[in-house]
This record gives C-alpha cells, sequence and structure tokens, in this order.
C-alpha cells in the first residue's frame, strides 16, 4: 500500500463483531485490509441452525475487492473508520499538503497522488486554480487517505 | 446450480451416502415448496435408516409443515416404527402446533404402554402446543430453531441450573430452563446444561435435548461431557446419536478424534450419526458456504456463489 501514508498505529484500531451481526455497509477487515462490505450473504442452516456468511468488501482506500466466508457465529473484525474534514492550505512540488482543522491546527503528513488518483488530480486542478478548498480525510488501521473535496463557500 | 429433482433423488437414493442424505434434506428444507414437503414425506416413511427418517419429521416440524400432520401422525401411531422416529414425529407436531392433534397427544402422553421418550415428547408437545396458542409476544432467540419448550424469563446461571436438575419438576419447566441457559450462553451456561445432563438418570430424552443444545452453542467446554456420552455403550442411541452431532458442530480438532473412535460402531443410528457429524465437522471448519445444496429458483437463495 505504497500509496497510503501510514498514521500512528493505535492498540484497538479494530473491534471483534460477529460475522452473522455484519450486513451490507458495515466495515470489516478482510484479509487484513478494511473493507465496506458490498456483497453479504448466507448460507442454509442445518441440523443446529448454524450459517456461514459470505462477505465480498471493498477495501475503502484503495477499492479492491476481497472476499471472505465466515461461521456467522465467528468473530471477524470490524475497523474503527473516522472521517475529519481539513482546510487545504498548500501543495508543495512532492505532493505533500499542509492541512488545517477548525482548531486551526496544522498537519503537513499526507500525500496526494495526482498521477495515479483521479480524485486527487482534480483536486490539485482546483487548487491551482485559487480555489478555498476542504478536503475529507479517511482514517482506518494506520492509513489515512484524501478521499474527497469539496469547495469552500 | 443444482436442481430440486436432483436433490429429491439423491435424498430417495438408498444407495447415496446417509451423510449425503442428511444434505439433501435440509436443501429441500430450504427450498420449501409443495415438491419439497412431499419429497420428505416419501423419505419420512420409505428410507431404511431410521436416522435419516426421524431428520425428516424433525425437518418438517422446523418447516411447520401443516400438510404434513397426516403423515406425522401415522408414523407417530405406528408401533412398528423406531422410537426415535416415533419421537421426532411428536415433536414435529408441536413444533407445528395444531389444535387437531391434541387429542392424539394427550392420550399418549397418559399412555402407560408407550416408550418413555414418546409420552415425555408427547408431553412436551402438549405444554408447547398449549403455550403457542397464548403465546403474545414473538420470541426473539439468538438460534433460529423451534423448540420444543420457550426459554424461561427472569432467572440467573445458578437458578436455572436448579430448575434444569431437579426432577421433581415437571418436564417442560426443565426445558424451558434448558433453552434460557442455552440462551444465555458462555461457559458457564455450558457447564450447567452439561451438569443437567449428567444428573439426570431417568429421561433419555432429556439427556438427547441437552446434547442437541449444546452442538446448538458450538462451546468446547461441553466435548468431554459429549464424548463421554458417546463412549457409553450403555447409553440410549438417541443420546449417544446427539452427542456425536453435537461433537461434529464443535468441529474443534479433539472433537473429530473422538468421533473417530466410533466410525464403526455396532449400533446403527450410531455408526450413521458419526459418519454424518464429520461431514458436519468438515463444513464447519471448512471453506465451503454451503451445507445444503444451491437449488435453482430456491427462496432466499444468495445472491453470490463462493469463490472457492
Amino acid at each position: 500500500m505504497s500509496e497510503h501514508d501510514s498514521g500512528s498505529s493505535g492498540a484497538s484500531q479494530s473491534i471483534p463483531v460477529q460475522a452473522g451481526a455484519l450486513k451490507k455497509g458495515s466495515h470489516v477487515v478482510i484479509k487484513g485490509f478494511p473493507c465496506k462490505i458490498v456483497e453479504y450473504s448466507t448460507s442454509k442452516t442445518g441440523k443446529h441452525g448454524h450459517a456461514k456468511a459470505n462477505i465480498v468488501g471493498v477495501d475503502i482506500f484503495t477499492g479492491r475487492k476481497y472476499e471472505d466466508i465466515s461461521p456467522s457465529s465467528h468473530n471477524m473484525m470490524s475497523p474503527i473508520v473516522n472521517r475529519k474534514d481539513f482546510q487545504l492550505i498548500d501543495i508543495d512540488e512532492e505532493g505533500f499538503v499542509t492541512l488545517m482543522d477548525d482548531k486551526h491546527e496544522t498537519r503537513s503528513d499526507l500525500r496526494i497522488f495526482p498521477e495515479t488518483e483521479d480524485i486527487h488530480a482534480k483536486c490539485k486542478e482546483e487548487f491551482d486554480d485559487d480555489k478555498s478548498l476542504l478536503v475529507t480525510v479517511l482514517s482506518a488501521m494506520g492509513t489515512e487517505k484524501i478521499i474527497a473535496y469539496k469547495e469552500l463557500q | 446450480m443444482t436442481t430440486a429433482e436432483q436433490i429429491i433423488s439423491q435424498l430417495l437414493d438408498r444407495n447415496s451416502p446417509v451423510a449425503a442424505r442428511m444434505r439433501s434434506i435440509f436443501s429441500l428444507k430450504g427450498l420449501a415448496t409443495p415438491q419439497a414437503v412431499q419429497a420428505l414425506e416419501k423419505s419420512l416413511v420409505t428410507d431404511p435408516s431410521a436416522l435419516v427418517r426421524h431428520e425428516v419429521a424433525y425437518v418438517l416440524g422446523q418447516m411447520r409443515a401443516i400438510q404434513s400432520l397426516p403423515t406425522l401422525t401415522k408414523v407417530l401411531e405406528n408401533a412398528a416404527e423406531d422410537v426415535m422416529v416415533r419421537h421426532e414425529a411428536a415433536e414435529a407436531m408441536g413444533a407445528i402446533a395444531h389444535n387437531s392433534v391434541l387429542p392424539l397427544l394427550d392420550r399418549y402422553a397418559a399412555d402407560a404402554s408407550l416408550a418413555r421418550e414418546i409420552r415425555e415428547t408427547c408431553v412436551l408437545a402438549v405444554n408447547r402446543i398449549r403455550w403457542y396458542q397464548h403465546q403474545t409476544t414473538p420470541a426473539q432467540a439468538p438460534y433460529t430453531s423451534v423448540d420444543p419448550a420457550p426459554p424461561e424469563q427472569g432467572k440467573d446461571v445458578s437458578q436455572l441450573q436448579d430448575l434444569l436438575c431437579d426432577a421433581s419438576k415437571p418436564i417442560f419447566e426443565r426445558y424451558k430452563a434448558m433453552f434460557a441457559l442455552r440462551n444465555i450462553g458462555g461457559e458457564q451456561a455450558v457447564l450447567a446444561l452439561c451438569a443437567g445432563m449428567d444428573a439426570e438418570k431417568e429421561s433419555a430424552l432429556f439427556r438427547h435435548e441437552v446434547a442437541y443444545v449444546l452442538g446448538q452453542m458450538q462451546h468446547s467446554a461441553s466435548v468431554p461431557t459429549l464424548a463421554r456420552f458417546l463412549k457409553d455403550q450403555q447409553e440410549h442411541e438417541m443420546v449417544r446419536h446427539e452427542a456425536a452431532e453435537a461433537l461434529g458442530s464443535i468441529a474443534s480438532p479433539q472433537a473429530e478424534k473422538i468421533l473417530d473412535q466410533f466410525r464403526a460402531d455396532e449400533k446403527d443410528v450410531v455408526r450413521e450419526s458419526v459418519e454424518v457429524a464429520l461431514d458436519i465437522s468438515d463444513y464447519i471448519s471448512g471453506d465451503h458456504l454451503h451445507y445444503a445444496q444451491k437449488i435453482n429458483g430456491a427462496s432466499n437463495t444468495t445472491s453470490l456463489q463462493a469463490t472457492r
């Protein structure tokens, strides 16, 4: 995941949740990646009523698809996902951005990748056109990424 | 993708393995069409294996297949039928919970000439039907099975264990404690159920039901108790059968190792149960999504095929 910037790694980046309690739209860790569930189905049950869940998720950072099958009664991990908005102050020549939150704290540890990420390319283009932009930073499991932006009114 | 006809011929083919016939039963339960119910009824009165016939009766009850009441009634009344199958037919009638069967069940509940397992099942079924008719709030349980008794309310694990083990209390009340303990879950509840299974010396039916519940709970703390009951050659085969399938459901390497020792048990029901249990264990610990086959046109089918 070279396109990601690593944030600080907290102790509880994910919490256990029963596979049977998940649903489409929930977040779950599949093969180590924080995913949003796009397909969820359960099997028919046998004698004791146990079902399995078939889960297809899309990595919330890369968009890659992952799939898992788990007994409904088993625990899977649900990543703690946060979104935070920042005002975009600057983009340097290497793509590092300076961001400011609503408490006027700034940070300069995140990058954008205009060559590979369309949304980053458009964001840079509008910023270069002198627009005031608000960017959304998504964080989960030690990874942070700018995933959206909008013009400040 | 499999068709309903393929599943039905697998169920009705005496040469297909017992474990495969078992899977067919649950595929047809999922299909839940009149054609599926008819095939199950045919299996109930023709399959050479008592284990298969009893499972079919169980599933018809779980499906609440009211159209099967005449067939289930005949099975219960058939003195030549295996006790385990007659018991399961009576339990299914309780699950379907239709008034019309009450006189027969009432009569059987008091008939001392019948096997104890059948009588007790009829007592439970009568109680369940009467309870069901006055039930106001829909049951909210972590398990989806239609149970022979509702869970007891408002008691803690140790109070429930006392009720479970109290042989002077009506069996329906003790079953309520059993299902409450199951719903509470966790190791303490599992151990309370194991204690109840050990303490009950008279009713094989009661011990078999505890084993079933332990299979639902899938807790490794019950493995030593279940293993002991499976190993006991003097134990009622219905209890040994249920202990075997519960071990299959727990699906731990230890449980599989115990099951392996009884592959050639001299009791048909136990031997076949071990085959089925090892198949369940394979399914639970394996990568396959479905135990029951997916059938073309079945309701609630998954929208996605497993990729592995």
